[in-house]
């Protein structure tokens, strides 16, 4: 008995040992993560009230409005109003003039201007009165955009310890006098640039995951072929074609193969093509159609739609095309499926009396609806998974789209009269 | 008793196990914090700026494909038309197939293309599939009648090519159709 006494007092204070180290350990890692100013992945964080002051020098609005509207869109900021600043831009920074008006970081910035541009910042703490970031920039003038971008990313990445997406692009599809073609631009949908791709119809572009490619299927002379558009030589190349429609789904996680959907055989079915030997191996048979295949983030796994069920239903299966399930049950037509970058969530169009965006687990639980207005189409997410983009006739012709993942702050980032449509979140 | 105690012991070196490992993954968030350091010493030492560069996007020209080996002629025969995400054969289009299979039965020179259409309220990819399913239906219908397959070819449109832009069924319904195009041989 005394010896079950004994052991039980010696687990005791094992246990209560641990329990100190633990303690002391997780009071260390508070300290160490107090230097993150948000935590973005709380459920209850505060946004934080950021003032970005007009910079000294030339163009003094320009680049930190840009800032500014990058970290609004996030929704983690509450951007002060420029009007309310109590201290010049040219003006040191002192605490005294920020807390007042209820700013927790400031950023000043100077630009000088010659044959390029040379951009200094500086982040301020305003209550701990220090400064917590300096650094300098220099870019061509017509790099205007991706500098303050690149300035917003080091913020973002200062404040929140995760990185920004604010030097992304969207890869879509527009129809413009000369036929339809593939558009290049930047996240908020400025600098668009048509890649002189063309066809009589085109499909929503896919990128590779490191970003240096893109896939995409065109019907060029009465055929659908799959293309594939390699960044760094600028040259097109076709992989895939054949009689029937051929679509290109996504890129391999190996980036050494596509999976796409053809009716070369038959019925539209999907297929894997390795790059490097042509080897074509086919992944599904059914009678119906199973098209839009889109591989998840760790590459185990590939979500189609089918309509095996009877309408076209959102299923998931194994990479090597074993163990088919079917994920969506509300609703008759459920398409256009894409993988958050974490692989938790899965973006699609769901159709309810009109088209909408819903996003759900690869389980098949957590339906969450998160448009309302008009049809909504082509959604997929920002590399940092906190967006989505996608295609809306909500304002008459079809125009692309940004979101947070939550379904707020719906913004067009397209011209209103361009039909635009199968936007592509650039992978980094 | 001895067990009991090596047990225990085990257990506790499991849980501080697992309990370091829960803790120690805020540890990824270290680095942003060293960063900042790093940055600021940076910002303290003036370093050379960083140079803010991106690729040029130059223009890729798309290579056509030139057909040219058929002369194509439209407005031959009338349209047929699918009821909404369905692809099968209505029997008010059957006389249209049955006059199409005789023209392709009598004349040897001509080859038909039968296109698939959709109408817009689907998405663009499952809409291409779907108007390749029409175009099959309707080729295999002419197959039964005796039509070689080799005399025909199919090409889905989806909903790229609309006859009709209202949103309306009456609009939707004339969208959703197989039309047909005559290919004559040229040259040769």
């Amino acid at each position: 008995m005394s010896k079950k006494f004994n052991v039980q007092r010696l687990t005791f204070k094992v246990f209560f040992f641990i329990f100190l180290l633990l303690t002391a350990y997780s009071l260390l890692l508070t300290v160490v993560e107090a230097k993150v100013y948000i935590d973005i992945n709380s459920p209850a964080f505060k946004k934080i009230p950021i003032a970005i002051q007009e910079f000294s020098g030339t163009s003094r609005k320009e680049i930190p409005d840009i800032i500014s509207d990058d970290l609004e869109f996030t929704g983690l900021f509450v951007l002060i109003d420029r009007a309310a600043h109590l201290e010049k831009p040219s003006q040191p920074f002192n605490p005294r003039n920020w807390t007042p008006i209820g700013a927790e970081v400031a950023v000043k910035g100077s630009v000088k201007e010659d044959k390029d541009y040379t951009v200094t910042i500086s982040v301020f703490d305003v209550f701990e009165g220090k400064e917590i970031l300096k650094k300098e920039y220099k870019a061509d003038k017509e790099l205007v955009r991706p500098l303050a971008h690149n300035i917003a990313n080091d913020i973002y990445t200062l404040l929140t310890g995760q990185s920004g997406i604010f030097r992304s692009k969207i890869a879509f599809v527009a129809d413009d006098k000369s036929g339809k073609g593939v558009y290049i631009m930047d996240w908020d949908g400025n600098r668009s640039t048509h890649l002189g791709l063309k066809g009589n119809a085109i499909l929503s572009p896919r990128w590779s995951r490191d970003g240096t490619k893109l896939i995409y299927s065109t019907e060029r002379g009465r055929q659908w072929g799959i293309y594939l558009l390699d960044f760094k030589s600028m040259t097109e190349k076709r992989v895939f074609s054949s009689k029937g429609t051929n679509m290109a789904g996504d890129f391999l996680s190996d980036g050494n193969g596509f999976i796409f959907s053809s009716s070369k055989d038959g019925a539209p079915d999907l297929y894997t093509m390795n790059l490097k030997n042509n080897q074509i191996s086919r992944l599904t048979s059914s009678y119906g159609i199973d098209v839009s295949p889109a591989v998840s983030p760790d590459g185990s796994t590939i979500a189609f739609v089918s309509d095996r069920g009877g309408a076209p239903q959102i299923y998931i299966m194994r990479r090597d095309g074993s163990d088919v399930r079917r994920i969506t049950f509300e609703g008759s037509y459920n398409t256009s499926p894409s993988w958050s970058p974490k692989g938790d969530r899965i973006v699609f169009a769901g159709r309810r009396g009109t088209n909408q965006i819903f996003t759900i687990k690869p389980d098949g639980t957590g339906l969450t609806q998160l448009t309302t207005q008009g049809n909504n189409e082509d959604p997929s997410f920002s590399p940092d998974g906190r967006y989505i983009t996608f295609s809306s006739d909500r304002n008459g012709v079809k125009c692309i789209y940004i979101m947070r993942a939550n379904g707020e702050s719906q913004k067009r980032i397209t011209p209103k009269k361009l039909r635009a449509f199968g936007p592509r979140w650039s992978p980094n | 008793m001895k067990k009991i105690l090596i047990v225990l012991i085990v257990l506790g070196f499991v849980v501080t196990g697992c309990a370091q490992r829960k803790i120690a993954t805020p540890e990824t968030k270290q680095p942003s914090a060293a960063t900042q350091e790093t940055q600021k010493k940076e910002g303290a030492e003036a370093k050379a700026p960083e140079k803010i560069t991106e690729q040029k996007l130059s223009q890729v020209e798309s290579k056509e494909l030139v057909t040219g080996r058929y002369a194509e002629e439209e407005g031959a025969f009338k349209d047929v038309h699918f009821d909404y995400d369905k692809y099968d054969i209505k029997d008010v289009d059957k006389p249209t197939l049955k006059s199409i299979a005789e023209l392709l039965l009598k004349n040897k020179f001509i080859k038909l293309l039968i296109e698939g259409h959709c109408d817009e309220r689907g998405t663009n990819e499952y809409n291409l599939a779907l108007g390749d399913r029409r175009a099959k239906a309707v080729r295999d219908y002419l197959h039964s009648l005796g039509v070689q397959s080799a005399k025909m070819d199919i090409i889905s449109y989806g909903e790229e090519k609309p006859l009709c832009t209202e949103k309306t069924e009456v609009c939707w319904q004339k969208n959703r159709r197989a039309h047909f195009v005559v290919l004559k041989e040229t040259g040769k």
